[in-house]
């Protein structure tokens, strides 16, 4: 995940979407909790949130994202459990995704505006939570089978 | 061993929320915990950002200008219109260094000649209502300008004042067919008249029948009485070709002005004569031409 977080902040930060940006990593972190057993995507969602309050660029309290991203591994384990399997349905699972996604960043900015933060006005917040999303379930795609490839790899050298 | 599962879930969750906002309150109590740590990350991912700069900021143009494809042509309007503006200020700023370097020669040659003058600036040339030579300059009466003081530039004699208002004078150039000076050659006592021509060549008539006069001759002003309408030691011109004709009784010679009339942007007005006649110490110089002497060595043959 750092390796991802690497690759967001010094190449794909630096890309100007329409519309607002696209965060890989996010999206990469998306998978992963949405891959992960209950425990795992607690644990996955914290350290993932910790990660991305190491950015540079951050200027929120050190352990927002911690909080949301753990909050997103909770919603991800109660889904997995009613919804079912969704990764048999790859379009369907992209769209999940890219509305995690979203949602990760509605509770960061909901957290941000309780924290006192000053977080801009609704509709460009809305706008570019969208943006996000849309991004996501375009480009999620292109790097899901490899995500998926790799978490398997591991699974399988873990069980060895 | 589900419901154990759960609570173990739900424990973990807790902590992770709990630790969370731990974090959070410490950082928002002012401890420099976020700081330090995202400090520590800068420096470790500076060097790795730097060389992904280098390497994929050509990815990042890219796509800023697929998006901004629609604003293109708008830009590159404004890009052509400031293009347009750097140019014309390119201009204005080689005009205005033109215009300086004029200024400090100008103020060198009345320094040389001990003239108290009055730096002008040229805000017209000619005009519809007279056919006379005129330049008109930016200052007048209110500067101490009157009537009949001589005018010169970083090579010379430029004209003499004609006409006054509070703040603009016109001045009759020197080229003008009615205008005349007396002259002297500089290092003798010949002295002539010099005529404008209406061009750029000028008629010397040399007083003297007798007297020596050749080509690259320089020329300076004899000076009126109290400096007006010309103070002495300008130079005016050199010959560039004499006249033989056995039966005048003057010398005739054709004279190149010392100042290029066609490029003055800047003069100055002499408004007090110097307390002695300067004579020959505005004539330039020539610039001293070093000579190297080279004596070619023999080469050794061979068999030495």
């Amino acid at each position: 995940m750092f390796i991802i977080f690497l690759i967001q902040e010094t190449i794909v930060s630096r890309i100007n979407f329409p519309l607002n940006g696209f965060s890989l990593y996010i999206a990469a972190l998306m998978v992963v909790l949405s891959l992960e057993d209950r425990t795992g995507s607690l644990v996955f969602g914290f350290i993932g949130g910790l990660i991305m309050d190491l950015s540079i660029a951050a200027d929120t309290p050190f352990g927002q994202w911690a909080l949301v991203m753990t909050l997103m591994g909770y919603l991800f384990s109660i889904n997995k459990e009613s919804i079912g399997d969704y990764t048999e349905t790859p379009v369907v699972f992209i769209a999940f995704i890219s509305i995690a996604s979203g949602l990760s960043l509605l509770i960061f900015a909901i957290v941000g505006t309780l924290l006192g933060e000053e977080m801009g006005g609704l509709v460009r917040n809305l706008g570019l939570i969208f943006a996000n999303s849309l991004w996501t379930f375009l480009i999620t795609p292109l790097f899901l089978p490899l995500i998926i490839k790799m978490r398997r790899i591991m699974l399988t050298s873990r069980e060895k | 061993m589900a419901k154990s599962g759960g609570n173990r879930s739900r424990l973990l969750l807790v902590l992770l929320l709990v630790s969370s906002l731990f974090l959070i309150t410490l950082d928002l109590r002012g401890v420099n915990l976020a700081s330090g740590i995202r400090g520590t990350v800068a420096t470790i991912f500076s060097p790795v950002e730097k060389l992904f700069s280098t390497i994929f900021s050509p990815v990042g143009n890219f796509v800023g200008d697929l998006r901004n494809i629609g604003q293109s042509n708008e830009k590159i309007e404004d890009l052509t219109k400031e293009i347009d503006r750097l140019k014309s200020k390119e201009i204005l700023d080689k005009d205005t260094i033109g215009q300086l370097s004029q200024l400090r020669n100008v103020l060198d040659l009345a320094g040389r000649g001990n003239y108290k003058v009055v730096a002008a600036k040229v805000i017209n040339r000619g005009s519809a209502a007279t056919f006379k030579e005129t330049i008109t300059i930016d200052v007048g009466s209110s500067s101490g300008i009157s009537k009949n003081m001589t005018v010169i530039s970083d090579g010379g004699l430029v004209g003499v004042v004609k006409s006054v208002s509070s703040t603009s004078s016109i001045v009759l150039l020197m080229s003008d067919p009615t205008f005349k000076i007396g002259v002297r050659i500089a290092g003798t006592q010949s002295i002539g008249v010099l005529s404008g021509q209406g061009g750029n060549t000028y008629l010397l008539q040399l007083l003297d029948a007798t007297g020596d006069i050749k080509v690259g001759d320089k020329l300076v002003a004899r000076g009126s009485e109290g400096g007006r309408p010309f103070v002495p030691g300008v130079p005016v011109g050199s010959v560039i070709e004499v006249q033989s004709n056995s039966s005048s009784i003057t010398q005739n010679a054709d004279v190149e002005a010392s100042a290029n009339l066609n490029r003055i942007g800047i003069v100055a007005v002499v408004v007090a004569p110097p307390k002695s006649d300067p004579r020959d110490a505005l004539i330039p110089k020539p610039n001293p031409t070093v000579t190297v002497y080279v004596t070619p060595t023999p080469t050794p043959s061979p068999s030495n």
